[in-house]
């Protein structure tokens, strides 16, 4: 129908499906001029949620809106562009988040013929939601609940047959754990508790089916693109991924100071070569494996004890092992595999558990069972987390939620900013990681912010944040929205040479539109600020950047000798420089010229007022 | 304000060796570079060089700053007086060196300085029956002092030590530092080089001990290297030689787990451990 007027690599429209209306569905145009100042994935999500989440929503409530967004370079074969975005207002932070994962759901869920599925009301049972050809229908799912993502997913594409891609979630979210994850493929939208949203409105699973096809507006000129691209992709910028996956880190990071240790008490862990790539590759490397489209193949899966096979990667392992002091490699897999069958996001779990230990040891909760380095206290955390037992009632609802239950101080090494737990990158040994810490708007995240990428090039000085670091970690964030928005894999970030420019001519070349370099780096600063703007109308106040007490008051000694410290004035006098190169407010707040450039709101009555209709 | 700045005094005649002591080569560097990049990491403040009038100089890491003496040849009170002048705004003290001492260790360095207390302006070490004052500690607020001798022609440090508060170092007092006392047990991070004799047996020491480690993809590189293993390697090319690896743009090496670096002419010195890593370390 709009097929004409729509740029290449779109279909121009999303589709929304009211659960509680036995799956109205209405579909929402998505004019040019949105699609090309979001892109789409994290960028289209922050602009739909903007649109269609109301105002102080209750994220478990049956008006909140969750998304599932596509992009322009999905179906291309332009290496790593399978992926999609899940993005909803998070029920751990309370405020905008966006949580990628990959393969072929992303595919087919585009191919359904829209560049978006977006879901809102609650479901009156247990049910699933199937798009494809014939619309969108919720069907019963009684069956499915308490099944793992993984084992709901297998039992779906039985039941539907295998052209059936399917996104789920585990027992967790159906528990509404404030991490629950998203799944596909064994692979999350990790981050979050989008998970939870899902659970919220009983619906276990997603599933969807291609049914039309996309062409990009340069078909020839795409396919040179990718086999360049390829050919790159096989070179020494991601040789890291291909040989030992991002586990690679663990040793490193250890020997750099970087490594938080029992709930970031520490930097080195003495354990670490138990956990290491280098050697445990060899003793139980299994496989390797990739999603759709990608020819980098990152994933490593490991043998566990029970001789089953788990992708292993950097943050599973930090958070399930050094970060909780555990050190049996059997038990961290193990930790490891029990987070995907519960669908909990590893980096939440372990740091709400670590911080659970330290104040078991501390006296502060009755849990004497808790100690840092028992594996099998771990195991017991995760699976009370996931049950909602026991202690897990109050470590479901996240570390900032339980330390304003515990109190007594706990607050200060809860390691969360804005609710999210911090990833394995310690804050004070990575200065404009810190700041890229404090101020994204997603929380305490890495994927959002790879400032630390500043700290280890060796172009700053890590232990002693400033201007330099602001600069730094402002360009990886706006580098981030624009590959979270096309989507491209991260790890594909180093085979980039000019990264806008040639971002601009592979954007251009699928949708035809003439974007350049300065055009796409004004796209990914309205991308930042969009979310930023999202959170402000939430209820985001200026306190909710900065970084737990710990970080600020409790330096740490690296192996020269010198001491890493960072100081509340540090890290204020680096958040106002930021505000200030941002052109924000001082109070971090946008200023009208920049709410005007979000484009928000004109299509708000077109919104409302589209009649069911379904391709 | 930094307390500790590091001066360099480069400027000198090098008339008994014949010529300029700074480009001499050690190892793969040169002495110039290889003092400033080891003052610099047992401070906390700027690096200055004090140089010649037009005096030119090998090339110098990022961030190092280069003065001028007011007059050629007037000796190490007219080079001290320019770089304290230069550190004063942004120093309490400086720790002055000479250009000609390839065995300098930082934590020589590092033992000087923190002798300096409120009861002194100057922290001087005596080894060898010698008092080192290109070796030594001084509080930035001496330069009104120092460009009065220089103003009354008294140009030998001496005689600004009869003029402030001057702790003495003998070599018991420095190696009561344990460190020092294991990573320089002769104390030759003041020995300097006057003669062409002096600087043939320097060049015929071997570089420093250092520990090497390798991580991630990067041991596939490093082949049959042993990880942790014990190197002879002055400069962080070396190292990184040693190792089979080539310090191009994915590789990164952290120097004793605390700065980040990719600059091959960073020196190094006994003791140090340097582990290389993947630049592209995220994920």
């Amino acid at each position: 129908m709009e097929t004409e007027t729509v740029a290449g690599g779109y279909f121009g429209r999303a589709l929304v499906v009211d659960l509680s209306a036995g799956a109205r569905a209405d579909v929402l145009p998505l004019p040019d001029h949105v699609l090309r100042a979001y892109i789409g994935g994290a960028g289209l999500g922050a602009w739909l949620m903007h649109e269609l989440a109301p105002p102080g929503v209750d994220p478990l409530g049956p008006e909140a809106p969750l998304a599932f967004c596509f992009s322009p370079l999905v179906g291309t074969p332009l290496t790593t562009s399978a992926k999609f975005a899940v993005v909803a207002k998070s029920p751990l932070t309370g405020l905008l988040n966006d949580a990628l994962a990959s393969s072929h759901f992303a595919i087919a869920g585009k191919l359904t013929g829209h560049d978006a599925i977006v879901v809102r009301g609650a479901c009156d049972e247990p049910s699933v939601l199937i798009v494809d050809a014939d619309g969108p229908r919720v069907e019963p799912a009684g069956d499915l609940w308490g099944l793992s993502a993984d084992d709901a997913e297998t039992r779906l594409r039985e039941r539907l047959g295998k052209a059936w891609r399917v996104a789920s979630i585990g027992p967790a979210g159906e528990r509404l754990v404030k991490y629950a994850t998203v799944s596909h493929d064994g692979r999350h939208a990790g981050r979050g508790g989008l998970g939870a949203v899902l659970g919220s409105k009983l619906l276990k699973a997603v599933a969807v089916r291609p049914a039309l096809k996309v062409a990009p507006a340069d078909p020839k000129a795409v396919l040179a693109a990718a086999r360049d691209l390829r050919k790159r992709s096989f070179g020494p910028a991601t040789a890291k991924y291909r040989e030992l996956g991002t586990l690679a880190n663990l040793l490193a990071f250890n020997a750099i100071n970087t490594l938080p240790t029992r709930n970031f008490q520490a930097a080195t862990f003495s354990d670490a070569p138990r956990l290491a790539a280098e050697d445990l590759a060899e003793a139980r490397g299994v496989a390797r494996d990739s999603c759709a489209s990608c020819s980098i193949g990152c994933e490593h899966i490991y043998k566990g004890a029970d001789g089953k096979g788990t992708r292993v990667e950097y943050e599973n392992v930090f958070a399930l092992g050094p970060l909780c002091g555990v050190s049996d490699p059997d038990a961290v897999l193990e930790a490891s595999a029990r987070c995907d069958a519960y669908g909990l996001d590893t980096i939440s779990a372990g740091g709400t558990i670590a911080w659970a230990m330290e104040c078991a040891e501390r006296g502060l909760i009755d849990a004497p069972w808790l100690r840092f380095g028992d594996a099998g206290a771990l195991l017991r955390a995760l699976d009370e987390i996931a049950a909602r037992e026991g202690l897990g009632a109050l470590l479901a609802e996240g570390s900032r939620a339980a330390a304003a239950v515990v109190g007594q101080g706990s607050a200060d090494f809860a390691p969360h900013v804005k609710g999210l737990e911090l990833p394995g990158y310690e804050p004070r040994t990575l200065q404009a990681m810190a700041l890229g810490l404090a101020v994204n708007a997603r929380g305490a995240d890495h994927n959002r912010s790879g400032a630390y990428e500043a700290d280890l090039s060796g172009r700053h000085d890590r232990l002693s944040g400033g201007a330099a670091h602001v600069a730094a970690a402002i360009g990886t964030e706006d580098r981030a929205a624009v590959m979270d928005s096309l989507i491209l894999c991260k790890f594909l970030r180093g085979v980039f040479e000019e990264p806008f420019p040639e971002w601009a001519r592979l954007l251009s070349t699928v949708t035809g539109w003439d974007v350049d370099a300065e055009e796409l780096a004004a796209t990914a600063r309205r991308i930042v600020l969009a979310k930023r703007a999202f959170n402000a109308r939430e209820g985001w106040t200026r306190a909710d950047d900065g970084l737990p007490e710990r970080f600020l008051s409790e330096p740490l000694e690296v192996g020269s000798g010198r001491s890493a410290a960072l100081t509340h004035e540090q890290l204020d006098g680096m958040i106002e420089a930021y505000y200030e190169a941002r052109g924000l407010h001082t109070s971090g707040l946008l200023k009208s010229a920049q709410i005007r450039d979000l484009r928000l709101g004109v299509e708000r009555n077109s919104t409302r007022s589209i009649s069911a209709a379904v391709p | 304000m930094a307390e500790t700045a590091g001066i360099v005094l480069a400027g000198g005649r090098s008339s008994r060796m014949g010529r300029s002591k700074a480009a001499l080569e050690w190892h793969g560097s040169t002495l110039l570079r290889r003092v400033v990049g080891i003052v610099g990491r047992a401070v906390d403040g700027p690096v200055i060089i004090v140089r010649a009038p037009g005096q030119e100089l090998p090339s110098l890491p990022e961030g190092v700053e280069v003065v001028e003496d007011a007059r050629e040849g007037r000796g190490p009170l007219q080079g001290l007086a320019a770089g304290l002048a230069a550190a004063r705004p942004r120093a309490t003290a400086a720790y002055v060196s000479s250009t000609d001492v390839p065995l300098l260790h930082p934590r020589f360095v590092r033992r000087v300085i923190a002798a300096l207390d409120d009861g002194a302006d100057v922290v001087l070490p005596h080894v060898g029956g010698y008092p080192q004052p290109l070796a030594a500690v001084y509080r930035t607020a001496l330069l009104e002092t120092v460009e009065r001798l220089i103003a009354e022609d008294r140009l030998r440090p001496a005689f600004l030590f009869e003029a402030c508060r001057v702790r003495r170092l003998d070599a018991a007092a420095l190696l009561e530092d344990p460190a020092l006392a294991a990573l320089d047990p002769e104390l030759e991070s003041v020995l300097n080089l006057n003669e062409p004799a002096d600087y043939d047996a320097a060049r015929a020491r071997p570089a420093p001990e250092v520990t090497v480690r390798v991580f991630g993809a990067l041991r596939r590189l490093a082949g049959a290297t042993a990880d942790p293993a014990l190197v002879a390697a002055a400069t962080l090319a070396e190292a990184a030689a040693a190792t089979n690896l080539t310090l191009d743009e994915h590789v990164v090496a952290a120097l004793n787990g605390d700065q980040i670096t990719r600059d091959p002419d960073a020196p190094l010195v006994a003791g140090d451990t340097v582990a290389f890593l993947a630049a592209d370390a995220g994920g």
